[in-house]
């Protein structure tokens, strides 16, 4: 029994390191910056939401377990709120740019 | 296990690795910010396995504050540097 | 052989972005390296097996020092405008 749940816990680990690659390599590879939040907080988050299921059954008591998933929740939710702040910063930024006017007034 | 566990920890380190070169090349300063989020996420996980590697659960509130304050620092960037506030009300 | 590893990338990730955050002339990009340089170094003291000290650094280092020195940034930018901050760009 406990060596399916290590085998299932490796399996999620190494899925969320796949994850984890995927959001990098769309951070280094696009070539816009919209198109890098979309690679980096949707993938990446993922990636994490997979190290967390992986490491839930290690737990040692329910609190804790929720206590990470609550690590979780927080990380989407700081992430969203980030990637909505720099989507606005680069589209003020271009509307800056296509205005003419420098935009540090 | 607590090889495995070190080994996932390897690898996302050599994840923010990558992303460093990104911060060091980025064009705007927008892509700089995202690769810093990028270092909160990844580093949110990184403490995650650490602390199940290490058998410290004291490291799940120093990733609880990781989350929450890698938001400050974008806060800051899109309130003081881009100033997004003055050009759209 | 898989903590040596972890160790050594730590200390070279920790010396890249030390060396980095130094020679950059592009202020943004080196405040931006240091925020990732103390998130690393909240790493390192987990490592060194400190989880207090890594919980005070994670928030000074990755939150608030992040913050002060952005609004640093910003001032002497409104001071020194932007060609002289963007030239700086390949070493």
């Amino acid at each position: 029994m406990t060596e399916i749940v290590q085998m299932v816990q490796g399996v999620l680990l190494i899925a969320g390191c796949v994850f984890f690659a995927i959001g990098t390599l769309g951070l280094f590879r696009f070539s816009e910056t919209l198109t890098r939040i979309h690679a980096l907080t949707k993938v990446d988050n993922l990636g994490l939401g997979f190290v967390v299921l992986a490491l839930l059954p290690g737990m040692p008591s329910l609190a804790s377990g929720m206590k990470v998933v609550l690590i979780w929740l927080v990380a989407l939710v700081a992430s969203a709120t980030s990637a909505h702040l720099i989507a606005r910063a680069v589209r003020s930024q271009e509307r800056g740019r296509s205005a003419g006017s420098e935009h540090h007034d | 296990m607590t090889l495995l566990l070190n080994a996932v920890a390897a690898f996302l380190l050599l994840t923010l690795l990558v992303a460093l070169v990104r911060i060091w090349m980025g064009p705007t300063p927008s892509d700089r910010m995202l690769a810093s989020q990028l270092f909160g996420t990844t580093g949110v996980a990184l403490l995650l396995v650490l602390a199940e590697a290490q058998a410290a659960p004291a490291l799940w509130d120093v990733a609880l504050v990781l989350a929450l304050l890698s938001v400050l620092a974008i806060v800051g960037f899109v309130t003081r540097v881009v100033r997004i506030d003055r050009r759209e009300s | 052989m898989t903590e040596w590893l972890l160790d050594g990338l730590l200390v070279a990730a920790l010396l890249a972005t030390a060396v980095a955050a130094l020679l950059s002339r592009d202020l943004f990009r080196a405040v931006v390296v240091f925020i990732a340089f103390g998130l690393l170094m909240a790493v390192a003291w987990v490592r060194l097996e400190a989880p207090d000290i890594a919980l005070a650094e994670a928030a000074i280092g990755g939150g608030l020092t992040g913050v002060l020195l952005l609004d640093a940034v910003s001032h002497l930018g409104s001071k020194w405008p932007r060609e002289g901050r963007q030239r700086g760009g390949k070493q």
